[in-house]
């Protein structure tokens, strides 16, 4: 049958189903990958991913990937996060850290853990970064697809819905993603969080990753409906800052973003180190003065770098 | 007489198509040019295989990708993804850009991603509107522009003094002086050599030769001092130029 | 002529003696009962005109739609069975975004209108469990216009899966004389403006009925600004400076 035909006549559970066992050698000659479609006939036809030929193949993976379960394997897939976005009078606020972790070692200290899905949806990065990077970014190119059908822009409760069964559809084989896609739909500033066992939740307010705990801490204590747009933003600034001081795997900058009616904005990217010794810097919303350092060492009689009186 | 406690002991196998042939790769982007560079060791635990086994390569005029970690993988993905470009250029009849490489390298690793290619790619090279740029990747496609990167056997000697020498980083610039956003030309390679000739001393799995590949954006002539090193310019179609520089290190 | 072609002009894909396939030019001879398109090429941008035709005064005419987006840099019009046009539509727009997903870039103009052309000919009878087809050739042409690196463009596809480049097109019904007056008035340096009256006043020519706001549509990809339809107000001005 037609592909496009069956585009429309299949249910997209269906063609996950078939995609599944589709799951093939990836040298199966295809003229997907080449001619005038030159390789991006696959995502009509469903991606064509490559199985080890064993019996368990998640096994296979987890043996040769998980560096919690045997910190020496070989492949280390990239870790380790703090994300959080909230919601609130103004719109949504999401902020992140930039660190990315492979067992001990720091990998990157310059992540971009907030996804650009579009002008007006964000998804946030925890988990593996590749599955986080690649499904969000193809969730983009459906989500125009949607536009172009429906002359209408998606809800950010579709598309959140549509991620949520596409890696559902991969559930026990690996994937491992916590995201927030926020935006700004019809029904105002929308949060969703979606992760990789199959969990899909509308809320307030999400912290998501390692450092989630620290951020929520600083979150929950901090959080109101009623907050200015800098007051908002300087929370979430707070929280990363927060969890990239107490979280080893999280840290390096924040990126700060806000949603707002008329699509999002990059407020800007922030030096952790710098946020504890002097703060934000000129920013509204900010009280002035570090986050961290003054306030500890503020008319004490000394610091580490004093030396102690004769 | 045969042995049977293979047969009377349960045993447990494991499938393990992966080895890991050690070697170093880094790469610096500069304002109008990029340079690529890996050594050319290739072992298997504390024993060498060959001291002449490339880990870059040039794929387009204007685009060279480095690879390391399991050298089979390795040599079939670069060979996968020079088939891509080229079936790329009979459909649409230009070469692809860098990004666009960036983003195809990315699809091409998250097709593995249940039975991954234990490779760690840089791609270096010049983007459509001249600047240098550096793209790493991690072996099931996550991947980010940066402007340095090192990977391999001595990612951590060489990637803190690269912080160091590129990034500036724990570097106070002096009154009035600020650091550069990018370094010279004969600036960068030193930092290069540097970095390989450094590691050779501290790590077993990196030495015995160093290619390192420049790219200049189009318009752009190397200056004198790398000239009179005489690199080996590649052929191209005009514009872009290639390259290559070789170095020996130490071999024990 | 009607005897010789009775025998081979049943399969969709038996050639005659002479070496034709009937149905597909019978599928082009459809385009030519289909509205009056027009496309028109300048170096800012191409334009694209189509005539509604309003049978009754109950129809709403704002449902015509025969000028469509594939991407924010292409778009296209069609002549013909326009139920058609929304399958290849529908391929066009997959394979741009495809395209953009897999190379993080903009699809060229002539690569969509090359995917649009693979998909005319998969018609017929599929050989083993092959992924084919359609019954019957698609029975519409389209005008895709679209701008990339090599600046902005015009393409013409038609049901054998043909397409050439052109400066300037016309067709569907009116296309015999509305292309020998594009002849006669396109010139290499046009402003989008003029563009813009040049394709109203050849559809003015060919159209049965008064040209006005409502029955005719007006679209544009610029290099700047990438696909739009104009509006009846921004229509409505265009119209008023013929």
């Amino acid at each position: 049958m037609n592909s496009l035909v069956r585009q429309f006549l299949i249910t997209d559970a269906d063609r996950e189903t078939e995609r599944s066992s589709e799951l093939t050698n990836e040298d199966r000659p295809s003229d997907a990958l080449w001619g005038s479609q030159a390789g991006f006939g696959h995502l009509v036809e469903g991606h064509a991913f490559n199985i080890p030929a064993v019996p368990d193949p998640s096994a296979f993976l987890r043996l040769h990937t998980d560096d919690h379960a045997d910190p020496n394997c070989k492949i280390k897939i990239q870790h380790g996060t703090t994300t959080l976005a909230f919601r609130f009078q103004g719109g949504v606020i999401v902020a992140v850290d930039s660190r990315a972790t492979a067992g001990s070692y720091i990998a990157s200290g310059t992540v971009k853990k907030v996804i650009e899905i579009n002008p007006y949806l964000l998804g946030t990065m925890a988990g593996g970064a590749a599955d986080c990077q690649y499904w969000e970014t193809y969730l983009g190119i459906q989500c125009r697809l949607h536009e172009l059908r429906n002359r209408e822009r998606i809800s950010v409760a579709a598309a959140s819905k549509y991620l949520s069964n596409l890696v559902y559809s991969y559930k026990g084989m690996g994937l491992s993603m916590g995201t927030m896609i926020c935006g700004w739909d019809k029904t105002g500033p929308t949060i969703f969080y979606v992760d990789s066992d199959g969990s899909r939740l509308k809320g307030d307010l999400f912290s998501v990753g390692s450092g989630s705990t620290f951020a929520y801490g600083v979150l929950d204590q901090g959080y109101r409906w009623d907050m200015t747009d800098e007051e908002a933003q300087e929370l979430g600034r707070r929280s990363i800052y927060a969890a990239g001081h107490r979280d080893a795997f999280s840290g390096n900058t924040c990126n700060l973003y806000h949603v707002k009616e008329d699509g999002w904005k990059f407020i800007g990217n922030y030096d952790i180190t710098k946020l504890h010794y002097d703060g934000p810097g000129a920013v509204p919303g900010a009280p002035g003065g570090g986050y961290g350092y003054d306030v500890r060492t503020d008319s004490r009689f000394s610091t580490l770098s004093e030396p102690v009186a004769a | 007489m045969p042995d049977m406690s293979a047969i009377v002991n349960p045993q447990q196998r494991q499938f393990n198509p992966y080895a890991e042939n050690g070697g170093t790769i880094l790469a610096i982007a500069g304002a109008d040019f990029t340079v690529i560079a890996g050594d050319t060791r290739q072992s298997e635990g504390y024993s060498i295989q060959t001291r002449y086994a490339p880990k870059v390569f040039r794929l387009t005029d204007r685009a060279v990708l480095a690879v390391n970690g399991f050298a089979a993988d390795g040599n079939m993905f670069v060979k996968k993804v020079k088939q891509r470009l080229e079936w790329y250029r009979h459909a649409h009849a230009k070469d692809m850009p860098l990004r666009a490489i960036a983003r195809l390298i990315q699809t091409m690793l998250y097709a593995q991603r249940f039975f991954p290619y234990y490779v760690y790619n840089i791609l270096g090279g010049i983007e459509e509107d001249g600047t240098g740029a550096v793209y790493s990747f991690d072996p099931v496609g996550s991947y980010e522009r940066e402007t340095c990167r090192a990977a391999g056997a001595a990612q951590s000697l060489v990637q803190p003094f690269l912080d160091n020498q590129i990034y500036f980083k724990n570097q106070t610039a002096a009154q009035g002086s600020p650091h550069p956003a990018h370094l010279p030309l004969p600036d960068v390679l030193s930092i290069v050599i540097d970095s390989f000739t450094s590691a050779t001393e501290r790590h077993i799995e990196v030495g015995d030769g160093l290619e390192m590949y420049i790219v200049l954006a189009r318009g752009r002539t190397l200056p004198d001092a790398v000239a009179g090193l005489r690199p080996q310019e590649l052929p191209s179609a005009g514009g872009e130029k290639v390259f290559v520089l070789k170095r020996d290190l130490k071999k024990d | 002529m009607f005897l010789t072609r009775s025998e081979y002009d049943r399969g969709v894909n038996t050639f005659s003696p002479e070496g034709r396939l009937f149905q597909v030019e019978y599928a082009i001879e459809a385009i030519k009962l289909g509205s009056t398109t027009v496309g028109i090429r300048t170096p800012h941008g191409v334009v694209l005109g189509v005539e509604k035709r309003v049978q009754s005064p109950l129809l709403e005419a704002s449902s015509i739609e025969k000028i469509m987006e594939i991407d924010t840099h292409l778009g296209c019009a069609m002549s013909g069975l326009t139920a058609d046009a929304r399958t290849i539509v529908d391929h066009a727009r997959v394979t741009a975004q495809n395209h953009a997903f897999t190379y993080d870039e903009r699809i060229k103009v002539e690569s969509v209108t090359q995917a649009v052309c693979d998909l005319a000919l998969r018609f017929g009878e599929s050989v083993h469990d092959e992924d084919a087809m359609m019954s019957r050739p698609f029975g519409v042409a389209l005008l895709i216009a679209g701008t990339d690196e090599l600046g902005p463009q015009l393409y013409h596809t038609d049901p054998s899966g043909t397409f050439v480049r052109y400066d300037a097109k016309a067709i569907g019904s009116g296309s015999e004389a509305a292309q020998s007056e594009l002849q006669d008035k396109w010139h290499s340096q046009m402003s989008l403006t003029e563009a813009q009256v040049l394709v109203l006043r050849v559809l003015k020519q060919v159209m049965e009925e008064k040209l006005d706001q409502h029955n005719v549509q007006l679209a544009q990809v610029t290099t700047d600004k990438g696909f739009h339809i104009l509006n009846e107000r921004e229509l409505k001005e265009v119209i008023d400076t013929m």
